[in-house]
């Protein structure tokens, strides 16, 4: 090899491995920025309150305590005297981690199973026509903070109201798991067809053919070959309508308590008269609640990058 | 008890005419294949036997029966598709079980009825794999032991195999032929490919545009095309074409045009006289170095067993002739030549449509 194209190889890779390098930094950088609140949140949930806030910031807590988790796993606060003298704060999560589970499991649960039906039917029926596929998701074009009051409306005085005057007995869906999940179902059902329509149009129509031709009546069919085949279509969109639920604040602030609390609700309401946010049970309840989404986004990476890779059947 | 028969069938997608009034009878244990340009609504057709798709009007009958109302399960059939739609997420013999389990079969006979079928199509070492794992030829045979164990009385087949290689391709054209003398069944197979309809066929149904243009033996339809456009669709290299005018002169008949004259054979009969028509001959009804035309050689293609001479009359009318490989010749050559006058076509010049 002659010195010039040895030169010129040289150069070439320097100029490869200096691209690499800056490639990683920007990615490292992005990844630290992204990463510091949960860092943040994480090191403060092992703080007492003295730490919380100081100048300057204590980038480790300098005298590390499971007080705030302690407080927040205890069942009965006030008896086994973990509250803070001078909060008298009379909170533990469990309460809002049932809750929380019990209105998001079912709700994304209920949504995912309507929503699957809905999609098949407009994807093999073109159900309410050829744009009402684009349209299903106008719902997002509204704020929920508009639906906010008109629903409480609703939860609290009309349904309650007309319950009492047709069935005889006061219904009310206002700070109720059943009222929470109804609203939860209303308002992912949009994502739900929206996403598992992207996974059923995958599907060629042809399988249903040839099992139609073999004598599979429709349900049949969707049972042996639609569903399977969108399996992971179904547990992406389930985990993404779950975390959307299980991270909803405005709404269930709006139309729960004092009875029903779900976590970020619950969340919100660490602070007192006297110090103020609680911020060690707010980032240890943040550290918690953030647990169960991880767990399951690794239990189904599978999944995911199936699911999240659209083009996955192959025909 | 398995002949089908269309009457006056006739398929709209809105105001598009599909097919367009398609009549025909498919005898019981015929192959019979269905063939023309893509969209000429072969697959609309036998998805209208089949049942996937109804038809807009006329009548569907297999065996006794008008089907029309009848769901596609409910007609014994059985159909081959061209993606082969074979179930990815199924084993192959999942795949070859649906059918079965969907009748409720007992266990015991699916299995023994399954490796039945797979053993026929020699595929049994593959009854664990996925389809994706499954060579093209390998997917052909699961579909067709898909198809087979269900022991329909008709098989309906849609480009089967399209999606193999040209190898391949004329091997499973022996075995399909095979496989259907072996099941005595009806089979119907729908396919682009004039080669393909020619070898396997007992009768050829040549569509275009929704319409049927002739059904016949394969053989018929070569020798006696009823019109322009399936004498130019079957037979390579394509059929010559000349446009020109029929003379008569000293009673007997002639076709003329710019450079070259025919006489054309005796039983054409007197009334064509002065008709505006298409000539058409076979590039092997092409004699070479006889006859009393003039023409120079643009191109040669040897294929071996013959050579095709591509050549050009009156530096206007493009010819090919196909001739035994002893004959050389090189490109800019002249060469004499003439048409066997029995094995001329006549086409009407509008119509398209046969005239001797
Ligand atoms: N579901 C449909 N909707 C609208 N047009 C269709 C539909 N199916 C087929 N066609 C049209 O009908 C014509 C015939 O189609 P097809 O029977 O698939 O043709 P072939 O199988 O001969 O290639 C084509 O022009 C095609 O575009
Ligand atoms: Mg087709």
């Amino acid at each position: 090899m002659s010195t010039d194209a040895k030169q010129a190889l040289q150069i070439a890779n320097r100029r490869r491995w200096r691209r690499t390098v800056v490639r990683h930094s920007i990615l490292i950088g992005w990844g630290l920025i992204i990463m510091f609140p949960i860092f943040w949140m994480i090191q403060t949930s092992f703080k007492d309150a003295h730490e919380w806030v100081t100048w300057p910031p204590h980038w480790v807590p300098q005298d590390p305590t499971l007080k705030n988790y302690e407080q927040i796993f205890t069942f009965d606060v006030q008896q086994s005297g973990v509250a803070r003298e001078a909060t008298e704060q009379p909170f533990n999560i469990w309460g809002a981690v049932a809750d929380s589970l019990i209105i998001c499991t079912t709700s994304a649960l209920i949504a995912l199973f309507m929503g699957a039906f809905l999609a098949y039917g407009i994807s093999r029926f073109n159900v309410g026509g050829g744009k009402f596929r684009h349209s299903v998701l106008i719902i997002r074009m509204i704020p929920p903070i508009v639906i906010a009051i008109p629903l409480l409306m609703y939860y609290a005085i009309m349904v309650p109201l007309a319950s009492e005057t047709v069935l005889g007995f006061r219904l009310s869906l206002f700070d109720t798991q059943f009222g929470m999940s109804l609203l939860y179902i209303t308002i992912t059902l949009p994502f739900v067809i929206w996403m598992m329509l992207s996974f059923i149009d995958e599907v060629p129509y042809t399988l249903e053919h040839a099992a139609r031709i073999m004598g599979a009546g429709r349900l049949y069919t969707l049972r042996r070959v639609v569903l399977p085949l969108v399996a992971s279509g179904m547990v992406v969109t389930f985990l993404f309508v779950f975390i959307l639920n299980w991270a909803e604040f405005l709404l269930s602030l709006t139309l729960t308590h004092p009875d029903v609390s779900t976590l970020p609700v619950l969340l919100n309401k660490f602070q007192s008269a006297s110090e103020g946010r609680l911020y060690g049970p707010q980032a240890a309840i943040g550290t918690v609640i953030t647990i169960p989404v991880v767990v399951l986004g690794v239990l189904i990476q599978k999944h995911l990058i199936k699911g999240f890779s659209f083009g996955t059947i192959r025909k | 008890m398995a002949q089908i028969g269309l009457k006056e069938v006739v398929k709209k997608f809105g105001d598009f005419v599909a097919v367009n009034g398609v009549s025909l009878d498919v005898h019981d244990g015929e192959f019979l294949i269905l063939v023309g340009p893509s969209g000429c609504g072969k697959t609309t057709t036998l998805n209208m036997i089949s049942g996937l798709e109804s038809p807009t009007s006329g009548e569907i009958i297999i065996g006794n029966r008008v089907v029309n109302d009848i769901e596609p399960g409910e007609r014994g059939l059985g159909m081959v598709f061209q993606d082969l739609a074979l179930f990815p997420h199924m084993t192959v013999f999942e795949n070859i079980a649906f059918g079965l389990r969907v009748k409720k079969t007992l266990e015991p006979d699916i299995d023994r009825q399954v490796r039945a079928a797979a053993e026929a199509m020699h595929i049994l070492p593959l009854l664990g794999k996925r389809p994706a794992q499954c060579s093209g030829g390998e997917s052909q045979r699961v579909a067709l032991a898909r198809t087979i164990v269900n022991d329909p009385s008709v098989f309906l087949m849609d480009e089967p195999l399209s999606s193999l290689d040209a190898k391949l391709r004329v091997d499973m054209r022996t075995e399909l032929k095979a496989l259907h003398e072996r099941l005595n069944a009806t089979f119907v197979y729908v396919t682009h490919d004039q080669a393909e309809a020619m070898t396997m066929a007992d009768r050829i149904v040549v569509m275009n545009g929704g319409l049927v243009e002739q059904i016949g033996g394969p053989l018929d339809i070569y020798d006696k095309p009823a019109s322009r456009f399936v004498a130019g669709f079957f037979g390579t290299p394509t059929m010559n074409f000349l446009q020109g005018e029929i003379v008569a002169a000293n009673g007997a008949l002639t076709f003329q045009c710019e450079h070259i004259e025919h006489f054309l054979a005796e039983n054409t009969p007197d009334s064509l006289a002065g008709k505006q028509v298409i000539l058409g001959v076979r590039s092997e009804h092409v004699v070479v170095n006889s006859g009393g035309q003039q023409g120079q050689v643009k191109l040669i293609e040897p294929l071996g067993d013959v050579s095709l001479v591509f050549f050009e009359s009156g530096g206007q009318e493009q010819l090919v002739a196909k001739v035994a490989p002893e004959l050389r010749f090189s490109s800019g050559d002249q060469l004499t030549f003439g048409f066997q006058a029995a094995k001329c076509h006549l086409f009407d010049f509008d119509s398209g449509t046969r005239l001797n």
